[in-house]
């Protein structure tokens, strides 16, 4: 058994009669300190996938298990690094991590929280920024604070939600290599979400991608063979991340199209129906 | 005709306590409210010229937005007493309104209110009685030459409206009973009616005295009765003409009263007698004259009237009807030196016979809704009149050399000598208040021989 | 440094003086000197303009009730108050002089009367002939105006009857039933009417002109009549001085009551017989008693409009936090459930538009239930209405907004609160509140500008000592300074209504973590 499991896992949203269901039958089996990337084209449940992974959704059908057991809330060892970094803006960038620090070791001395806080601030390049707060701060720099915020709860998971797709290709990069070199340092299993395949490619071990929603679902997974620590300028010239890319590309090029078919076939738009999160209150 | 008989000897018979003659003061930091009006002066005066000082008080005099929150205040304890109108102790005590017990032991007034009409209307009473059209007509002036105008509106459908400051206020019925001697009906209260319009032929409203001016001006009523100064007001300000005073109406007539609470009175039976006693030292003061007649201490008292934290109006304005004047046209400038009686004719003692004509009054015009035995009359002002509270403050006062012996009635049995001082004429007599209700034309008349029940 | 101002100022909404800070740093003037113009110059000259206008109309309106104040007229009417206030306090600091410090004071109101005393007399005896002078000018224009009136009416009135009794005349020989004649008649008559409708409005007319002669105005008398007023006035202050300088001063009357008790302790000391004895020990108590009382008493200074307004303010305050008391946890129940919403919903429609004149009735009788005695009251119940009636109706924009502040906490604010698993008052204290803490703000900052119009008419109402009483007391007042000293109140509640805005959008800034613009 994987250390992290989902079984034909489908949810959906809205009343009976209006109801789009986002993800069919998805299943992904997850090994422990496996780096998976799961890829899909924007509006394709990426982001279901996510609340489910980390509990705040539940599944309608199916189970997802961590080390064998059932998640059903969220909780600090499902660590999550959202899309729009969540961080509480009346707070310092030592007061967000501090917050979540406090809550997951709350047996720590005063000092020794503060030792772990910064080791995580230091562990993203942050120092200078300790007392800076997040409105002050550039894009890459918060969704750093997001990351370290995340990983000093160490968590049994890492989930990410397209952490790097709201920064510019320059920031990018460099949190792509920041994110690897974390990832050596502080291995856990990972899954990422991404739109991007070239990140994919160079962070992942496996790539899952998701296949066009309505009814989304995971296809087969593409593992990465490239060799670590993988060189990004070098990477490009490299025939078999090539290969691997372009297979990647035609898969999801071809499922767009088959997508795009089916829509006109069916000849139904569908209900403008925003998801209703259940789940806060 | 049955007459009440009163065991005078012994209503009002003196037994000055030792501690009375000490005066031991419960309450030594007193709270009195009043009314922006000229007759609050022996309030002020008393609290100015030190006298409340002199009996250990520390008084402070606050001026109230209305008659109704001045009796709340002093029910609900906010004050110690109060510059009231003679019919709130009376009608509080008989329970029209707010009903509560509060007495009084001290008249602080005769006279001062007056009736203004617009200027279009005394017009028309020009031109109805050719001899109000000069600079300076005969007074008194009755409603007679009004009544015609009440005659043309009724008949267009329309009525004609005037002003008064409080349901119970003198102001209502000196009104009522200047309209009603010329036999224009000013509407009666009933159970259903409390605005006392029932058959009007004239409709009276309450407004608060210093919005007198401002209403007439509008043409929102037609005329009012008030104190000073907001008769004189519209003579300055041009928007009206007193037509009489209630002097015309009914001479000497008890105006304000100063009222506590029986419960303040039994807890501070010392204090209130010191308070009299300033209270009467400040009448005297305001009615001492010289050898020629002329008050001497009026136009300081205007003086301190003026200031804004007690009457505010302008001096001049105050000093026209205070200082022995009163300013009908701009034309017609009247000595008047009893339109202000502070002092003078026993005018402060709490006559037991000006409480029952306010209680007659409160009957003919049927806020009290039920006819009542002459027994109940008295019975009832003597629960809010209080001679012997005046008498012993007297006492103290002329043993201390302050006022002269004949200042006080001290034998009386508080009863005023029956009188036929009125405009119509009509003779009143205290002891027999249903014989005088049913001599009056308009108004409820009450069958002879009711006893108490 | 400069930053730090520049800072200071931002936050304190006066971004306004930014350029002046900058000027005076020499940081590119010209530009500085143009944003002052803007930004400073333009709203000053605004507010001449206003000034001028309102100084070029005030005169030009006039009615009966009296006459719409100029500036200056204005200005005088707050002097006034001010020296009111002055010479209160003036006479409370008297009661409490002693030793050289009172004799001096005594020495100087002494000379000052003596000063003013001539003065007076001479006002007044020059008062007396200009009022004679022009009561006999008014007599010689109205005399030959009134007999003349007297004739034109006697003639109007004599033709009326005899117009009247020729057409009597000429009916009486009508014959009957001759319509042609009888509309003649009829046109007669009605011509009759009309003439008589002439001659009344004639004779209205000629009145007129005998009152604009009584209406005539003398300057200088004017002039002479106030300027005595201020004299005697200030006598009256003056004498009022003395006596608290001499008899009613406290000192003097300690040291009255000490040489009286002395007396009374030597008759104690000889006292004998039992009961005299007895007698002359109780008079010595009591006359320690009211010594120590007159020791601790003060002048009983009235209300002036200074005093006033800081009651106000404390009244505002008290009201203001009551409110938010309330409205805050409410707002915080509203936003986090549905039900509590749901089940307020009716309630806070049903009272947020009720006007302060109706709650201020309701709360009195309320409060004056629990307030059994006034005197040993900790708050004066009429205050404390004013504020339970500010809090009533200024806690509803803080309730709503604070109800949407918590309802509208980002979504991923809780998903990051349910990751850590926050109990319910963690999430509270360190999720929603502080989120939901600029909008609440925003709400305090109306309610509290709410709460500031609703005291003027609540102190009004219940008498609460204050600015509301301050207008209902002027306004009875009735006097010439009563219009001037509304506009004195405009002034005042309008600067401080500022003020109180200012200190929320200092309080609001400091709490924004969004940089969201604040409303001015």
């Amino acid at each position: 058994m994987s250390f992290l499991e989902m079984e034909n896992v489908s949810v959906g949203f809205g009343l009976e009669g209006f109801r789009t269901e986002v993800l069919r039958d998805a299943s992904l089996s997850v090994e422990e300190n496996e780096f998976i990337a799961v890829i899909g084209f924007s509006g394709s449940g990426k982001s279901t996938l996510v609340s489910m992974l980390t509990g705040l959704l539940r599944p309608d059908k199916g189970v997802i298990k961590l080390k064998g057991k059932e998640i059903t809330r969220p909780g600090p060892h499902l660590g999550i690094v959202f899309q729009n970094y969540s961080l509480l803006p009346w707070l310092s960038v030592y007061g967000n991590i501090e917050l979540a620090a406090k809550k997951v070791f709350p047996e720590y001395s005063k000092a020794q929280r503060k030792e772990h806080i910064e080791r995580y601030i230091e562990m993203v390049s942050l120092t200078p920024a300790r007392d800076k707060k997040p409105g002050e701060l550039s894009g890459g720099m918060r969704q750093r604070v997001s990351l370290a915020r995340t990983l000093c709860m160490q968590p049994e998971v890492l989930i990410m939600d397209e952490p790097l797709s709201a920064l510019d290709a320059l920031t990018r990069a460099n949190l792509q290599d920041e994110l690897v070199r974390i990832w050596e340092e502080d291995k856990r299993t990972v899954v990422m979400i991404t739109n991007d395949v070239d990140e994919a490619v160079l962070l992942a071990d496996r790539i899952v991608p998701l296949t066009m929603g309505p009814a989304a679902t995971l296809a087969e997974s593409f593992p990465v063979t490239l060799p670590r620590p993988r060189d990004r300028t070098s990477l490009n010239t490299n025939p078999e991340f090539k290969k691997l890319r372009n297979e990647i590309i035609h898969f999801m090029t071809a499922m767009n199209k088959e997508a795009k078919m089916l829509r006109v076939d069916r000849g139904l738009s569908m209900p403008d129906v925003k998801p209703f999160d259940f789940t806060a209150a | 005709m049955k007459r009440i008989i009163v065991n005078t000897a012994a209503a009002l018979a003196l037994s000055l306590s030792p501690a009375y003659a000490d005066l031991d003061l419960e309450k030594d930091e007193l709270k009195f409210g009043f009314i922006k009006l000229t007759d609050c002066a022996p309030l002020v005066i008393a609290k100015e010229k030190g006298f409340f000082e002199d009996e250990g008080i520390q008084a402070e005099v606050i001026a109230q937005p209305n008659w109704k929150t001045l009796l709340d205040n002093v029910i609900n304890g906010n004050l110690d007493g109060a510059h009231m109108l003679s019919g709130q102790p009376i009608a509080a005590t008989i329970g029209i309104g707010t009903q509560a017990n509060v007495i009084t032991a001290f008249t602080m007034d005769l006279n001062g209110n007056g009736i203004t009409v617009s200027n279009s209307i005394w017009e028309e009473m020009q031109y109805n009685d050719p001899a109000l059209d000069t600079p300076t007509p005969k007074h008194p002036i009755s409603a007679d030459s009004l009544k015609p105008i009440v005659k043309e509106k009724l008949d267009a459908g329309e009525k004609l409206q005037m002003g008064m400051v409080f349901p119970v206020s003198t102001h209502n019925y000196e009104l009522r009973y200047w309209l009603a001697a010329s036999g224009i009906n000013p509407g009666m209260y009933t159970e259903s009616d409390t605005g006392g319009r029932t058959d009007a032929e004239v409709e009276l409203s309450v407004t608060p005295p210093p919005m007198m001016p401002t209403v007439l001006e509008a043409g929102n009523i037609q005329g009012y009765c008030v104190g000073e100064p907001w008769n004189q007001q519209a003579v300055v300000k041009g928007i009206g003409v007193p037509v009489t005073t209630n002097y015309d109406i009914w001479k000497n007539n008890p105006e304000k009263v100063f009222g506590v609470t029986q419960e303040w009175s039994d807890a501070n039976p010392n204090t209130h007698v010191a308070v009299v006693k300033a209270l009467i030292r400040a009448g005297k003061w305001l009615d001492e004259k010289d050898a020629s007649g002329n008050f001497v201490n009026r136009e300081e008292a205007v003086r301190i009237l003026s200031q804004p934290n007690y009457v505010g109006a302008d001096y001049d304005v105050i000093k026209s009807s205070m200082t022995g004047s009163f300013t009908f046209q701009k034309s017609d400038v009247r000595s008047m030196p009893e339109f202000n009686v502070f002092f003078d004719d026993y005018a402060t003692f709490p006559w037991y016979s000006d409480g029952i004509w306010f209680l007659t009054q409160m009957r003919r015009w049927g806020q009290i809704n039920e006819a009542k035995s002459p027994t109940w009359y008295l019975e009832t002002v003597m629960k809010v009149y209080k001679p012997d509270i005046y008498l012993h403050a007297a006492k103290l006062l002329l043993e201390e050399g302050l006022i002269e012996k004949s200042e006080v009635p001290w034998d009386s049995d508080g009863f005023k000598p029956a009188t036929d001082e009125f405009i119509d004429g009509v003779v009143y007599d205290a002891h027999d208040p249903i014989g005088y209700l049913n001599s009056h034309k308009i108004g409820n008349k009450d069958p002879a021989g009711l006893t108490a029940n | 440094m400069k930053f730090k101002i520049l800072k200071a100022l931002d936050v304190a909404g006066l971004q306004v003086f930014d350029p002046v800070v900058r000027l005076i740093c020499g940081e590119n003037p010209p530009e500085q000197f143009r944003k002052i113009l803007l930004f400073i110059g333009i709203p000053i000259i605004t507010f001449l303009i206003f000034i001028g206008i309102w100084t070029y109309l005030a005169p030009r309106h006039t009615t009966k009730a009296g006459e719409v104040p100029t500036p200056g007229v204005v200005k005088n009417a707050a002097d006034g108050i001010w020296v009111f206030h002055v010479r209160e306090n003036q006479k409370a600091e008297d009661f409490l002089l002693e030793g050289p410090a009172r004799e001096k004071a005594l020495a100087g109101v002494q000379a000052r009367i003596a000063e003013l005393t001539p003065l007076a007399s001479a006002a007044r005896t020059k008062l007396g002939e200009l009022e004679t002078a022009s009561k006999s000018q008014i007599d010689q224009q109205v005399g030959p105006l009134q007999e003349k009136y007297n004739a034109l009416r006697k003639q109007t009135r004599a033709d009326e009857k005899a117009r009247e009794e020729a057409l009597i005349a000429q009916a009486d020989s009508l014959p009957i039933g001759d319509a042609k004649a009888r509309d003649a008649f009829l046109a007669k008559v009605s011509e009759h009417e009309v003439k008589s409708g002439t001659e009344k409005q004639a004779l209205k007319d000629f009145k007129s002109t005998i009152d604009a002669a009584y209406a005539d105005k003398f300057p200088e008398m004017e002039s002479v009549r106030i300027q005595y007023n201020a004299y005697e006035e200030e006598l009256q202050y003056l004498s009022k001085r003395l006596d608290y300088l001499t008899e009613g001063n406290q000192s003097v009357k300690i040291s009255e009551g000490q040489s009286e008790l002395v007396d009374l302790q030597s008759a104690f000391l000889t006292a004998e017989g039992g009961k005299a004895t007895l007698k002359a020990a109780e008079k010595v108590l009591k006359q320690e008693e009211s010594i120590a009382r007159i020791a601790e008493s003060s002048y009983s200074r009235p209300w002036t409009f200074p005093r006033q307004i800081v009651r106000s303010v404390a009244c505002v305050f008290v009201g203001f936090f009551i409110g938010s008391a309330i409205a805050i946890p409410l707002g915080v129940l509203c936003g986090i459930s549905r039900v509590f919403m749901a089940a307020l919903t009716p309630l806070i429609a049903l009272f947020k538009p009720v006007s302060p004149i109706v709650w201020l009735p309701i709360v009195f009788i309320i409060v004056g239930g629990f307030i059994s005695d006034p005197e040993t009251a900790f708050v004066h119940p009429a205050f404390l209405s004013s504020a339970i009636t500010v809090a009533l109706c200024s806690l509803w924009p803080t309730l709503v907004n604070t109800a949407l502040g918590v309802a509208s906490v980002e979504k991923d604010h809780i998903n990051v609160a349910r990751v850590l698993r926050l109990g319910f008052f963690s999430r509270l204290f360190k999720i929603v509140l502080p989120s939901a803490l600029p909008l609440i703000f925003a709400g305090l900052r109306i309610s509290l500008g709410v709460g500031w119009m609703v005291l003027i008419a609540a102190e009004l109402l219940c008498s609460s000592e204050g600015i509301g009483k301050f207008v209902w007391d002027m306004f009875n007042n009735g006097s010439s300074q009563t219009f001037a000293q509304m506009f004195v109140v405009v002034f005042v509640v309008g600067v401080i209504g500022l003020l109180l805005d200012r200190i929320m959008i200092v309080l609001q800034r400091s709490v924004s973590f969004d940089g969201a613009p604040t409303a001015i």
